[in-house]
């Protein structure tokens, strides 16, 4: 019970990893603005590794056929940033939504996009737990609200009440 | 929530039942052996053998170690949290031998002794957590998906584990 490599789940759990990379590049450059020294280095040397993977991905959507999702021009951050502690709690929440994406490849039935799939929540998960300080019992199938301030304390997540997936940034609708 | 859960019983009640319904027709002679556990059952197990382990090794160290509790005890919380999500998908009959595949109470075995050293007791549970997250996922392509997801899921917080352990922590 093998469901074909570029069959409709295949593709829609790779549009949903690359909506969630398109959003994590918009969310980095405006994290990024707000940090400075080690904490700006790091983002943005996670701004480059998301563009590697929206580049991985849009061309896996391309070798099945499909028409990879686009980014928007602007994204609705999920709260308002102008500060370092906000701007780390953004990159937060950013990486804490491409585990739960990624996490979207390892249930489909094509192996080698399960592997894949694992190894990228396992990425996120590492860059979330940097910004956070903590770590989570269950990165991308528990993933907290997205708030301001992140949890302070290793372990917060795994006692968080559950929660319903928080949305991604919603594209906000040019004028 | 609730229907992830009821999910998980149905696959929990699914892995006893199939079994019983694929020998119905063999008549009684078919009840003289048990039905063989189905694959994810086994896949289950595993995964709350190497949780198990790693949570032994981790009272191991906070009993020779006590001055590292504030570092640690965080971290064994969620790895009680992962053995018992991966036990909710299982219905283990009281006292049968599958309940308790590895007693956490058990010290650990085939390793080397606790090292005494704060130091070198994070580098030791460094290591028992890297071990553990690369066995999460042995059966990574094998699980049915909802299990695989959460291998994957456990792999990943053990890898972040490993991180905080190897005094690679909050980015400054």
């Amino acid at each position: 019970m093998t469901a074909r490599a570029g069959g409709p789940a295949a593709v829609a759990a790779l549009q949903a990893a690359l909506a969630a990379e398109n959003s994590a590049v918009y969310g980095y450059g405006v994290a990024g603005a707000h940090l400075a020294g080690a904490r700006r280095a790091a983002a943005v040397r996670n701004w480059v590794a998301h563009q590697s993977a929206r580049d991985a991905l849009t061309a896996m959507l391309a070798a099945r056929g499909a028409q990879p999702v686009a980014a928007a021009a602007a994204y609705e951050l999920p709260f308002a940033v102008h500060g370092a502690a906000a701007a780390v709690a953004l990159a937060t929440v950013l990486e804490d939504r491409l585990s739960a994406a990624y996490l979207g490849l390892v249930g489909l039935n094509d192996p080698a996009l399960r592997v894949f799939g694992a190894r990228a929540v396992r990425a996120a998960a590492l860059r979330a737990a940097a910004w956070r300080g903590g770590t989570l019992a269950f990165p991308g199938l528990d993933v907290p609200a997205p708030r301001q301030r992140g949890p302070a304390t290793a372990g917060r997540g795994a006692t968080a009440p559950a929660s319903p997936p928080p949305g991604h940034p919603t594209a906000s609708h040019p004028g | 929530m609730a229907r992830d859960a009821t999910r998980r019983r149905v696959l929990a009640i699914a892995a006893v039942t199939l079994p019983l319904a694929a020998t119905g027709c063999q008549g009684l002679a078919a009840l003289g052996t048990p039905p063989r556990a189905a694959p994810d059952v086994a896949v289950v197990g595993d995964a709350i053998t190497v949780e198990a382990r790693l949570i032994a090794h981790y009272d191991a160290v906070l009993a020779a170690v006590p001055a590292l509790a504030g570092t640690l005890r965080p971290l064994l919380a969620q790895h009680h949290h992962h053995l018992a999500r991966l036990r909710a998908r299982l219905i283990i009959p009281p006292g049968s031998p599958a309940s308790d595949p590895a007693s956490p109470g058990a010290p650990p075995r085939g390793r080397a002794p606790v090292p005494g050293t704060p130091e070198a007791a994070l580098g030791y549970l460094r290591d028992a957590e890297k071990a553990a997250a690369a066995a999460q996922l042995a059966h990574l392509t094998a699980a049915p998906p909802s299990l695989a997801q959460l291998l994957a899921s456990i792999s990943a917080s053990e890898a972040t584990h490993a991180m905080i352990l190897g005094g690679h922590g909050r980015h400054r």
